[in-house]
Formats: structure tokens, sequence, C-alpha cells
């Protein structure tokens, strides 16, 4: 099988893009409702190299959500990781699938090497961690996260996807990330009991974040415009680019300094 | 060592549009980038560009024989910064067409000589030089400990359209 003949039907791509795929590395912060339809496209695409980051192993509760999970995963206390590195090897065989189970504090040296992260990861705390992290290696960010929250009449769905790019706007730019949350987090996330998720938004919203990196890679249209902070109305059904957008158009973002030197103080010594 | 070199898209369109400003005396501008660093694997040097130096008008010396000559007050500036500020220091220029640029005879002689200054105020840091052409560059460095310059092995350029060269 060669990747050319697996990739007809996207050649819209570019006649480069089966080699531009194959070169371009990325990562996956959490593999579970979101990270893994996520990880699955990005095997059906064709992405080169993919590093899947989460500690978790598969269990009975993740049977709604986590694609590519099976009995003998559960039974067998697969990793989530491994899950997806199977599912992924099925669908793609050529690429490279580094499974790391393990928080990605661990294993963060892989991030400055990649082109781009995709999070998917639960809270705003993680998400304004790694975010710092990867402005600090100049490493653009895809969000996505979801929620449920109970509201009057029943519940409400929500979520968002959010590029974060660096020499742009950041998370806090767009009034996603801010302190009071960060403060409340505990109390606010999961009104709806023990962090719920439905399979059906992550699915929208990993998309939309795929269609987003592909986009960067490999623009498909000279005109092609990317809303940084779309937001997602799971009782409406609507992703939509988020209102703040037209209010930061000339308001540079002022949470990463210019003035502070990116990546590290000094080389390690060689012994 | 692999060498890549990182920019953010809006820092290399403010250095286009620093360099495409015409000079009265200059055929050409040149300028300084200062970059942060980082080794993403054993062998692998990630340079991280954050500031552009524009080298100002009175800085420049009236030279006909070359594009653009530049006084020893400019070179004094940057060692200034490198030595107040632990960066990489890099010397700009751009040569006018599109597709792959190289250094030429001059170009290399120069940085041959300037580039041991900047060893000279941050000896911990990589150092080179870079060549812009309108839509892609080329670049030499320097690294602690290596004699002899390498090439840059790819340039990234991060914005809403990532893109590298070669």
């Amino acid at each position: 099988m060669s990747l050319g003949e697996r990739s007809k039907r996207q050649s819209f791509l570019g006649q480069e893009s089966d080699a531009v795929l194959a070169a371009t590395t990325v990562a996956v912060i959490g593999v579970s409702g979101g990270g893994s339809p996520l990880a699955q496209q990005l095997a059906h695409i064709g992405y080169g190299t993919v590093h899947l980051i989460d500690p978790d192993i598969a269990e009975e509760h993740h049977r709604h959500r986590l694609i590519g999970v099976s009995t003998t995963a559960i039974r067998r206390a697969w990793s989530k990781v491994d899950v997806l590195r199977k599912l992924m090897f099925r669908v793609h065989p050529l690429g490279r699938v580094i499974p790391h189970r393990a928080r990605w504090q661990d294993v963060r040296h892989v991030l400055p090497a990649c082109d781009l992260v995709f999070t998917c990861v639960d809270g705003y705390l993680a998400r304004d961690e790694i975010e710092r992290y990867l402005r600090r290696y100049q490493v653009p960010m895809i969000d996505i996260g979801m929620d449920v929250a109970r509201v009057d009449g029943g519940y409400s769905i929500r979520g968002q996807v959010i590029l974060s790019l660096p020499g742009s706007h950041c998370m806090r730019c767009f009034g996603f990330i801010r302190d009071e949350l960060l403060a409340e987090e505990a109390s606010r996330y999961g009104d709806a009991g023990d962090a719920p998720q439905v399979v059906w938004p992550n699915g929208t919203l990993a998309s939309t974040a795929v269609g987003i990196a592909t986009a960067m890679i490999l623009p498909w249209h000279s005109g092609q415009t990317i809303n940084p902070y779309m937001v997602y109305d799971g009782n409406r059904f609507e992703l939509k680019p988020s209102p703040r957008l037209p209010h930061l158009r000339g308001h540079p973002c002022t949470h990463y300094e210019d003035s502070v030197i990116p990546g590290d103080l000094f080389l390690p010594r060689k012994n | 060592v692999r060498t890549v070199f990182k920019i953010i898209d809006s820092l290399l369109q403010q250095i286009h549009f620093d360099l495409s400003r015409p000079h009265p005396v200059a055929a050409e501008r040149v300028g300084f980038l200062t970059c942060g660093i980082a080794q993403v694997a054993e062998e692998t040097l990630v340079l991280l560009s954050s500031r552009w130096h524009p080298v100002i008008d009175e800085d420049y010396v009236d030279d006909p024989t070359a594009g653009a000559t530049i006084g020893p007050v400019a070179f004094r500036r940057i060692l200034q910064y490198g030595y107040n500020t632990p960066v990489s220091i890099f010397h700009v220029h751009r040569h006018e067409h599109s597709g792959r640029p190289a250094f030429s005879a001059t170009d290399m002689r120069s940085a041959e000589e300037y580039v041991p200054g900047f060893f000279n105020v941050r000896s911990s840091h990589p150092h080179g030089a870079i060549v812009l052409s309108q839509d892609q560059a080329t670049g030499h460095v320097w690294v602690p400990g290596h004699r002899i310059r390498q090439s840059i092995e790819r340039f990234q350029v991060v914005g809403p359209r990532l893109r590298s060269w070669p």
C-alpha cells in the first residue's frame, strides 16, 4: 500500500501533502473523550509522528466515549495511549505513534520538538500550565473541551476549540482562562456529576481541531481564515466564532510579553 | 548538531518591512535578530527568535563597494545587548529575489569577522548569520564547543500558516 494511493481522495491538500504530513510531528495530551477521536483522525489523514500522552488505563466507565476501547482493553487494563496506538496503527501503519503513559509534565521534553500540540484535558489549571510551557518554546496549541452544566429546564452542553498561536492571542486574551476561574475550578467543573462527557460533542470538537491543524499545515484555499476561538453550543448543535473575537482586533496579547526570552537559559553541559 | 530556527510570522513580517525601507546612502539594510535557545533532543538545537534590532540610519557607513556597511557603533549596540541579556545573536540581511538564498563570498568573509565578537560577550550561546530572500531564508550557526560553522537545517515560521524551509 502506497501513501499516495491512500491519499487520492484528499489530494486537494496539495501534491506534496503526503510528504508534508509525514514530516509533521504533533502531540495529543489527554486521549480520552476528546483526544481519542482526534488521534484517530490524525491517523486517517496520515500525520507522520504522533505523541500520545495520558497516564490512565481504559476502564468500564470510558466505554461510552473512548474511541477504540474494547472489552479486551478494559479486562486487561490497557493504557489509553496503547488503545489508541493499536487503533492508529491499524489505520496508518506507516505512521509513527509514540505512546507515553505518563502525565504531560513527566514527558514535557517531547513537546518543544512538536510542530503543534493538541490539548484535550480537564480543567483550566492544566490548560494554563500547558499553554505557558508551549509559549516558551513557540509551539502552537489547539485546545478542545466540553462541559455539561445544570441549567433551568435540564442541562447545557457547551464546549470550545481554541487555537493559541505564539505571537497572537492566548487563552487569557479570549477570557477562557481567568484567575477567578482557576481559583473556583474545583467547585465549578462538573455540575452534572463526575466530569460529564458524551461522545458526540467530543467528535465535533475533535474534527474541528484536526481541520484547523490541517489548514495551518496544508491550506487548501488562499483566503482561508481560522477563527482562533470557536464556541460550541451542544443544545443548539452550533459551533461558531466567539463573539469576543471582533473586540480583540488591534489589541495584541499582553500576557506573554515580547521582553521574555523564549526557551531555556542555557544548554545542558556535555560530560 | 541539527539546528532548527523558529520565527514567529509577525516578527518575520516586521523584519521584512524594516529591511524594505530605503536608506540615504546604503543600498540595502541589515539588522540583528536575537534568540532564545532550547535543546529538544540529544542532537537538536532550536533557536527561538524573539527580538529584531534594526541598525539605525546613522550607524551605516557610506561605502559604495558594498550593499551595506555598518560602523562599529552598530556592533557595539548589539554586543551591549548580548552582554546584558542571555541571547543568541544573528546578523540578518536580505537578497532581493524569491526562492532559497545563498551567502555570497563577501557575506561569509564578513560573518567570519563579526561572529567571534558575539562569542566575546556571550560564549554560552550559539551565534550566526542569516540571509533572507523575499520568501525563504538560509543561515549558518556557530555552536559553542564546535569550532566550525554549520548550516541551519530547517527554518520554521510559526503563524496561522505553519511553513518550513527548505
